[in-house]
């Protein structure tokens, strides 16, 4: 093991080695290490290249915020993921990763070459660069912006994982389990109240993980927290989610929290969901997120081995990892000091402290000079060294003035920065709640919230250990109380605290040439200070503006790192103070989150809700070939061996006209209107007339929206005087039921009638063909199947195969039909009895494409096809199903409107190609003249073209402006390679006289 | 995901289990046959569409069916109150106190 | 009388140790009603069972099993062979009670969720906090995208009443949350 791993420290398990692999390389690590850890154990910085200037990157961090070290990681086939924060991966045996943005190597890219290039990619690169000439767009340009883009390598097969989804209710929600989230949680759970402890890491303890040498109640730290851990866990009333990232905050404290299952498991246990995304509904939150460490803005520090300061004490104390042989710190905040002096005990020599703060705590000084380090305040750093990973640092003193003096250079191998902390405020900012700027702690601190919910510890700017505590347990008790229950805070004790403060500060001030500095603030996205200030002097004064022109705070780590310095030099630039050139605004969620766990469930053969009918599965065992039609799968057509769509469908309608064809119609809406007022609720709701339709008759019904166009229709039918059996299109269903319950309860209350949906309770099964009767009267019970008694839209209630039936006779073919109404579960077997019965004449099951064909033959409309929308029904050519004599109906007074009666309105008609072989294509324009000039008037268009085999031709419907009174004019459909020509005619084709449908 | 108080149900419940229907307070007119087109237009057509309070109509479609009235801010998108359709429009001071 | 196709008959999803269990329920007699104010005690007479008043009740009266749905709706299960003398019973009501009475037996089919792990399955896809949820209480509600009625029959036993076409998915959901109950996960 490499001489970087520390003995005896750290919450790794030193004794179980694990093994890993970085780009092919394999490497040793420890059962508890993340990526990061593993690799600063082997000695390994850099670990990425940045994204615009391919510019050598290590690890910055060690927590969530990492922008630099992403990596691509792989556990077999479509199991791969790009941008992983090597700072939260954890290792197992057999991890495989990859760097990301090199080529051909991570050690060698040629992209760096971007960073030669640097005055092209400065501040609004993406604006000016590509402007330019114009014939470079396609060869040049584009290419190159397609070469570049996208970070990492997106995976390229399907994902073979699960994910999963809960939701779930408490009454205190706490995230966060560092030292204020642990309390509050603690004293919540007290009370009893149901608690969700969340925590984005694998383990409890937040900032306390880092900081064993605290004791707290009399206990060292570590022990104190797992007694706490312990607690929690041993309570029925708290659930503790960890590896859970709490990514957005919603309306009514409803909460995401994203939970990684089985990422870090070296095996995956089978049918095991990867990730789940709970959703929490809360009555209390307590948001403890903690804080983010800064850092400092100079040149080159991006250079792998500069690291943060409280990241490298994190890698000591957590992980037992040095992070370098020999470092400096350079720091403007006192807690960067304790990181050097951590350093020093562990045996690294640190060489320097650098702080640009003039004066820094005497027992800091001292404490730091006893561990044989020089300190160096009121300095500042101007730039580092080392190709690959730094090898010194340029330091200058700065005088009272402001005057940098002399530089001179440091070796080291590491250098840790810390410009002071950022309270995490994300989640509260998602609530869109206020946050206050404070001048003198230079930070956004949490104000009134929106929600029911309460900040502590470091995210509130409270950050001593104590204060942390005191605060959760308080936070946590005041939940709790306001949830319901009766809790008070516990007190307590802290030994060993060493109270840190600091200042912010901006660019870090230099003796050089600041136009050639590479100062970075966002390394992600790799802006520089200077980019900032360059986006300021050609006229940007908003950081919302500065973030999109700069790219600023834009790349996946949402700038955890790097809004405030952003916002502090954008705030200098414009010479005006933060809070109001204002902080951009935080959206969910928090961190990266895959696109699984927002579907949970919702793929594969769960994507969708598939509705099938109760003969659905006749169909799919005869071949057929499905078509969705809304949630519904539909028997589109039902091939024969060899058969094409064309060749079936053509079969399926011929054999219906000439014999017999069945077809499954259950998925029409159905809606049954029961009461007293039900002919009158029906005669308000549809343009046609019906208080005199008899009992046992049907009746076409039209609806219109109020504004007089059509939005459904279907066959009505009297069952008797007070109950109608409603059919409405299948995509319809719900909205017109929706509809006719609007009216219904705020409309005309008074009126004693009652609207159930029926879709279900029938299946529906259509038969037709001049054979049809013949077929079903043998197997009829209770209803005289004769033409006098049972004419064309008529109903009537019997038995058919033993079984109640709804009996219809009504067509949508124009032949002699039957609906068949069954209670929906003995769909199947009547439909299987029919058609064993009907093998004497050829019965023939057809599909919603042949129905689609022979209605048009008919000019039957279909609601949403032939219709879009803005068709009244005289644009339909249904004028003859509006009820002259009433009042009033759903509509109607838009009927009259003065746009409505215009002449030059589109109204539906039929269309015959001059060429009877030639199918229109649906949706082809129409234009009158084929030879003026392009662009062309479009006078219409086609809504349904086919084959029609009775005919032995092709038919098409379509809108044509005025179109009924161009009747025998031709028009002109221009269509790929050909324009058509076609007459106008009327919309019947077939059978005009309805002789057959009366046979 | 709002929660929603349903005035039937007495109860809050889940948004997902509503929907959203438009402006309240807008009530067919008896006789629209007696509407001139402009009259007609601002019925069909013209809602306020307010910064602030706004009432509006949700129905508790997959929970007990009715459709009901609600008072809600369109800033912070909450509600203040929700009250049975058919009941007059409530006063300031109500949906004040309602909020309070 | 020819054979019925139920969907997902004779399916089963168990996690041993009384953890998991859910099926297909038996078949039933449902009936959906809808009837105003004064007619609500009479119509519990017919059907002999005294309808609960408040959204979210329930009442029972030995098979037969009444759900308060809405202001003026109510679902009435019953055993199958009921299915005539309760529509008989209805329809001599109408001419005093005008009421409307639907048939909505093939409408729906039942999905029986038990065990100690009923109310976690249940939370893959339903928003409501079971918590919350007295035994004998019924709602309608969703889950994930399916309309359903929920029925709590006891501590740790629910029935979905769910239309049928819907009933797959419904199905495919807690199969996956089976899964994650069996593993623990
Ligand atoms: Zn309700």
């Amino acid at each position: 093991m490499s001489t970087y791993r520390v003995a005896a420290k750290g919450r790794i398990d030193q004794s179980r080695p694990v093994h890993f692999t970085f780009n092919g390389e394999r490497f040793e690590g420890r059962k508890g290490d993340t990526l990061a850890s593993a690799l600063l154990a082997n000695g390994v910085h850099l670990v990425g290249r940045s994204f615009k200037y391919h510019r050598p990157r290590g690890i910055l961090s060690a927590g969530s915020e990492e922008p630099n070290a992403l990596v691509g990681v792989s556990r077999g086939v479509g199991r791969s993921e790009p941008n992983t924060r090597a700072t939260v991966l954890e290792v197992f045996e057999g991890l495989n990763t990859v760097s990301q943005n090199h080529w051909p190597s991570l050690k060698r890219d040629v992209g760096t070459i971007n960073d030669a290039f640097y005055m092209l990619f400065s501040a609004g690169f993406y604006y000016k660069t590509f402007m330019w000439p114009k014939s470079f767009w396609n060869k040049v340009y584009e290419p190159f912006i397609r070469g570049a883009a996208g970070l990492g390598k997106s995976p390229s097969v399907p994902d073979p994982d699960t994910y999963a989804s809960r939701y779930a209710h408490c009454d205190v929600l706490v995230v966060g389990s560092g030292p204020a989230g642990l309390a509050a949680a603690l004293e919540a759970g007290r009370s009893g109240a149901k608690i969700i402890l969340v925590d984005e890491q694998a383990e409890l303890g937040g900032s306390l993980l880092s900081e064993p040498a605290a004791g707290i109640n009399g206990q060292p730290a570590w022990q104190w927290l797992e007694t706490a851990a312990d607690e929690l866990a041993a309570s029925k009333n708290v659930t503790v989610l960890t590896r859970t990232t709490a990514i957005g905050y919603y309306h009514e404290n409803f909460l995401g929290l994203c939970q990684r299952v089985t990422d870090h498991l070296e095996t995956l246990p089978e049918g095991a969901p990867r990730e789940r995304m709970w959703r929490v509904r809360a009555r209390q939150v307590v948001l403890a997120q903690g804080s983010i460490e800064k850092p400092l803005v100079f040149d080159g520090n991006d250079r792998p081995g500069v690291m943060l300061a409280g990241s490298a004490r994190t890698f000591l104390n957590r992980y037992g990892v040095k992070v370098g042989n020999r470092a400096v710190v350079v720091t403007s905040h006192d807690s960067a000091w304790l990181a050097a002096i951590n350093l020093a005990e562990a045996g690294v020599k640190v060489s320097a402290i650098i702080d640009i703060r003039a004066s820094v705590p005497y027992h800091l000084v001292d404490l730091a000079k006893a561990h044989g380090i020089e300190v160096l305040t009121g300095w500042t750093v101007t730039g580092t060294s080392g190709r690959l990973r730094v090898s010194s640092v340029r330091v200058n003193p700065v005088t009272a003035g402001g005057k940098v003096g002399r530089a001179r250079n440091i070796a080291c191998d590491t250098l840790l920065m810390c410009g002071g902390w950022t309270p995490s405020v994300h989640l509260f900012s998602h609530t869109k709640g206020k946050l206050d700027w404070n001048e003198e702690r230079q930070m956004f601190l949490p104000g009134a919230p929106t929600e029911e919910t309460r900040c502590a510890g470091a995210g509130n700017g409270v950050f001593g250990l104590l204060d942390a505590l005191k605060e959760g347990a308080f936070a946590g008790a005041s939940a709790a109380t306001d949830a319901g229950f009766k809790a008070k805070a516990g007190d307590y004790q802290i030994e060993g605290e060493i109270a840190c403060t600091g200042i912010s500060v901006k660019e870090l001030p230099t003796d050089r040439n600041s136009s050639s500095a590479k100062a970075f603030v966002d390394f992600q996205n790799d802006v520089t200070a200077k980019d900032i200030r360059l986006a300021v002097r050609e006229g940007f004064q908003s950081i919302e503006h500065i973030k999109r022109y700069t790219t600023t705070g834009m790349a996946t780590d949402q700038g955890k790192t790097s809004n405030i310095n952003g916002l502090a030099i954008a705030s200098d630039a414009v010479r005006r103070p933060t809070p109001a050139v204002g902080l951009t605004t935080f959206r969910p969620p928090y961190t990266p989150t895959t696109f699984g766990a927002f579907a949970g469930y919702t793929r594969g053969s769960l994507f969708e809700v598939t509705r099938k009918t109760a003969i659905d599965g006749w169909a799919e065992q005869n071949g057929a070939v499905f078509e969705p039609v809304s949630l519904w799968r539909r028997a589109w057509y039902f091939p024969e061996r060899g058969e094409d769509m064309h060749q079936s469908v053509a079969r399926e309608c011929k054999a219906t006209r000439q014999s017999l064809g069945i077809f499954d119609a259950s998925t029409l809406g159905k809606i049954e209107i029961v009461g007293p007022d039900a002919a009158e609720f029906i005669n308000r709701m549809y343009t046609n007339a019906w208080s005199k339709l008899a009992p046992g008759r049907l009746r076409y019904g039209l609806l219109l929206g109020e504004d007089g166009f059509i939005r459904d229709d279907g066959v009505i039918g009297r069952l008797s005087t007070d109950r109608f059996h409603v059919t409405t299109t299948t995509g319809g269903a719900a909205r017109v039921l929706a509809t006719m319950e609007d009216y219904l309860q705020t409309e005309w209350p008074d009126l004693k009638v009652w609207l159930t949906s029926t879709t279900e309770q029938w299946a529906v099964i259509a038969l037709n063909g001049p054979n049809a009767r013949q077929l079903i009267e043998p197997l009829v019970e209770g209803i005289d199947l004769s033409n006098q008694a049972f004419p064309h839209m008529s109903v009537a209630e019997g038995n058919i195969c033993g079984v109640p039936t709804r009996l219809f006779r009504v067509s949508f073919t124009g032949e002699l039909g039957f609906e068949i109404n069954v209670p929906s579960r003995y769909g199947r077997a009547v439909w299987e009895a029919l058609y064993e019965a009907g093998r004497q004449y050829d019965i023939t099951p057809y599909g919603t494409e042949a129905m689609h064909v022979m209605r048009a033959e008919k000019g039957y409309i279909i609601v949403g096809q032939d219709t879009d929308g803005t068709l009244t029904p005289d644009d339909a050519g249904l004028g003859w199903a509006i009820g002259k004599a009433k009042p009033d109906f759903v509509g109607k007074r838009s009927l009259t409107r003065s746009d409505m009666l215009k002449a030059d309105r589109k109204q539906l008609v039929g269309l015959m190609t001059r060429d009877p072989k030639t199918v229109l294509e649906e949706g082809a324009h129409i234009v009158a003249d084929p030879n003026q000039p392009v662009p062309m008037k479009m006078i219409g268009h086609v809504t349904s073209s086919y084959w029609s085999e009775a005919l032995g031709r092709s038919i098409a419907l379509a809108v044509i402006e005025g179109g009924r009174a161009r009747e025998g004019q031709t028009v002109h459909v221009p269509m790929p390679g050909k324009t058509h020509q076609a007459e106008i005619t009327g919309m019947v084709f077939f059978d005009p006289e309805n002789e057959r449908l009366n046979a | 995901m709002l929660l929603i108080r349903c005035p039937h149900c007495a109860a809050e419940r889940p948004e997902v289990e509503f929907v959203y229907a438009g402006e309240a307070h807008i009530s067919r007119p008896r006789d629209p046959a007696v509407l001139t087109d402009e009259q007609w237009k601002n019925h069909l057509f013209i809602r306020s569409n307010p910064r602030g309070t706004h009432f509006e109509r949700w129905r508790h479609i997959h929970g007990c069916g009715r459709f009901f009235n609600a008072v809600r801010d369109t800033v912070t998108d909450k509600f203040a109150m929700t009250y049975k359709a058919g009941l007059p429009r409530p006063s300031e001071a109500e949906i004040r106190e309602a909020r309070s | 009388m020819l054979q019925q196709y139920r969907p997902l008959d004779g399916s089963r999803i168990a996690v041993p140790d009384s953890v998991l269990g859910i099926e297909m329920a038996d078949d039933c007699t449902r009936f959906n009603l809808r009837i105003a104010g004064t007619g609500i005690a009479p119509a519990g007479k017919v059907f002999g069972v005294t309808l609960p008043k408040v959204i979210g009740q329930t009442a029972a009266s030995g098979d037969k099993l009444a759900l308060c749905l809405g202001p003026d709706e109510w679902q009435l299960m019953a055993p199958l062979d009921e299915r005539d003398r309760i529509e008989a019973a209805f329809a001599a009501l109408y001419a005093k009670v005008p009421h409307s009475l639907v048939d909505i037996s093939h409408r729906e089919v039942g999905i029986v969720v038990e065990g100690s792990a009923a109310a976690v399955a249940l939370c893959s896809a339903c928003p409501l906090d079971l918590d919350e949820m007295p035994v004998g209480a019924a709602t309608r509600t969703i889950f994930d995208k399916a309309q359903i009625v929920l029925i709590r029959q006891g501590r740790d036993s629910f029935r979905i009443e769910v239309w049928q076409s819907f009933a797959d998915h419904v199905w495919g959901i807690l199969q996956a949350a089976g899964r994650e109950i069996t593993l623990e996960i």
